[in-house]
């Protein structure tokens, strides 16, 4: 009697082989497959329970709109020290959300329109970033932060009234489109907000859907996994970033006064 | 593509490395995907090779590649325990067992085996990983399978572990 070859064996745990009558007649050939089958079924359960740390997603998720940011043409990013790299920025985006797709990570619209909202996201995530190699001015007195901004910037912009389980996590200065801006971060029951403030008008920042709440005009979008809800007072856009819903994030936003610019 | 990567290292800060620079080889390299082909096999193949950069890195690659047919070959006949519930046996393990069975094999040789029997990919597509022939992979995963049975069923006897030792 002929035992089936390694071949055989391997065609038939593929499906692409039919078992064949051999096996029912062989004990050996019979067991031998069984035990392949058990081998391989283990394994794929073992590996069941090998996930990776949130930490690694998200760092990559931060590598990967670091490169689509630097990527974008000149004329979307306004910066002339970033070179325009081999890759075009189509493709780069593209990228981006191929990515994405695989991490699971990402919702992205592969356009030029996504410039200003990944640097928004970009901003949060590095906002988030644990490593001190971004400078973050961890503070939760409003005080202390508005004399912070001030000194940064020339300016304190609102901060919403901290309460119902709402705290200040500090702050940082960034650059946004070529030009300094402001963030802080505020910890809430709903998840981490960076709150970055630009002189941009909202129209200009690839935010999607505009809408009126409370009597004020609030624009909103997403990016990666975060949503983003803008509202201009003065002469600034308050664009407030998190995993947080386009709801929540209004809400927080409808708590800043227009008139509290110092 | 982190599973592969777990796989391949030794330890979880070296997966983590691993995922990480094949994900920004494939963004760099995104002109060369073809549409339409599969996407999870080039990136596969991106890891694989990032992999060989990172053991090249650390002048370990040649060990690790050269693998002695023979004493796989060897190794499959010397083993002479059998178990009649092999599913029961292996239940024993735990997965971090099991896994590290697995990356005790060559790396030639476990890549293909994760390949083939825990991403289910087809033949053709680890081959194209692998830049080998078909026929090498099977015979690759068939070894591989065959020496990791061995490991696991001696490491069970050791153990003092049943599954219906006959
Ligand atoms: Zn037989």
């Amino acid at each position: 009697m002929n035992h089936l070859t390694e071949e055989q064996f391997e065609d038939i745990m593929q499906g692409l082989l039919p078992e064949p009558e051999h096996l029912t007649d062989c004990d050996l050939c019979r067991e031998l497959l069984a035990e392949k089958k058990a081998i391989a079924n283990r394994m794929r359960s073992a590996f069941d329970s090998v996930k990776p740390d949130k930490r690694l997603a998200n760092n990559i998720r931060m590598q990967l709109t670091d490169k689509a940011v630097s990527e974008q043409p000149q004329s979307a990013r306004r910066l002339s020290n970033i070179r325009f790299k081999r890759m075009a920025w189509p493709a780069a985006a593209a990228a981006v959300l191929v990515m994405a797709v695989i991490l699971g990570v990402y919702v992205i619209s592969p356009s030029s329109a996504m410039a200003a909202r990944a640097e928004l996201v970009k901003i949060h995530n590095h906002n988030l970033s644990t490593d001190h190699e971004h400078e973050f001015y961890s503070e939760a007195d409003p005080v202390k932060l508005a004399e912070y901004f001030k000194s940064k910037l020339g300016f304190s912009p609102s901060m919403p009234i901290t309460d119902q389980g709402m705290a200040l996590r500090g702050c940082c200065v960034r650059h946004f489109r070529g030009q300094v801006v402001g963030s802080y971060v505020v910890d809430t029951p709903q998840g981490i907000m960076s709150v970055i403030v630009v002189t941009d008008k909202p129209e200009t920042l690839g935010m999607g859907g505009k809408f009126e709440c409370q009597g004020r005009v609030f624009w909103k979008s997403s990016f990666a996994k975060c949503d983003m809800v803008t509202v201009r007072l003065g002469d600034y856009s308050y664009c407030a970033v998190g995993e947080i819903s386009h709801e929540y994030l209004t809400e927080l936003l409808s708590r800043l006064m227009p008139d509290t610019h110092q | 593509m982190y599973r592969a990567a777990v796989a391949m290292c030794g330890d979880r800060d070296d997966a983590d490395d691993l995922t990480q620079a094949t994900f920004l080889k494939a963004f760099e390299r995104f002109e060369s995907f073809e549409k339409g082909t599969n996407c999870k096999a080039w990136l596969l193949s991106i890891l694989r090779n990032k992999w060989i950069d990172l053991m090249r890195h650390r002048n370990t690659v040649g060990q690790i590649l050269q693998i002695d047919e023979n004493i796989v070959a060897g190794q499959e006949q010397n083993d002479e325990i059998k178990y009649s519930n092999c599913e029961d046996l292996l239940a024993n393990f735990s997965d971090e067992q099991i896994i590290k069975a697995l990356r005790s094999l060559p790396a030639e040789q476990r890549f293909p085996l994760f390949l083939v029997d825990v991403e289910q990919l087809s033949h053709e597509d680890v081959a194209e990983i692998m830049d080998m022939p078909i026929g090498t992979v099977k015979s690759r995963t068939s070894r591989a399978r065959a020496i990791l049975r061995t490991k696991l069923f001696s490491h069970a006897k050791e153990m003092g572990f049943t599954g219906g030792e006959r």
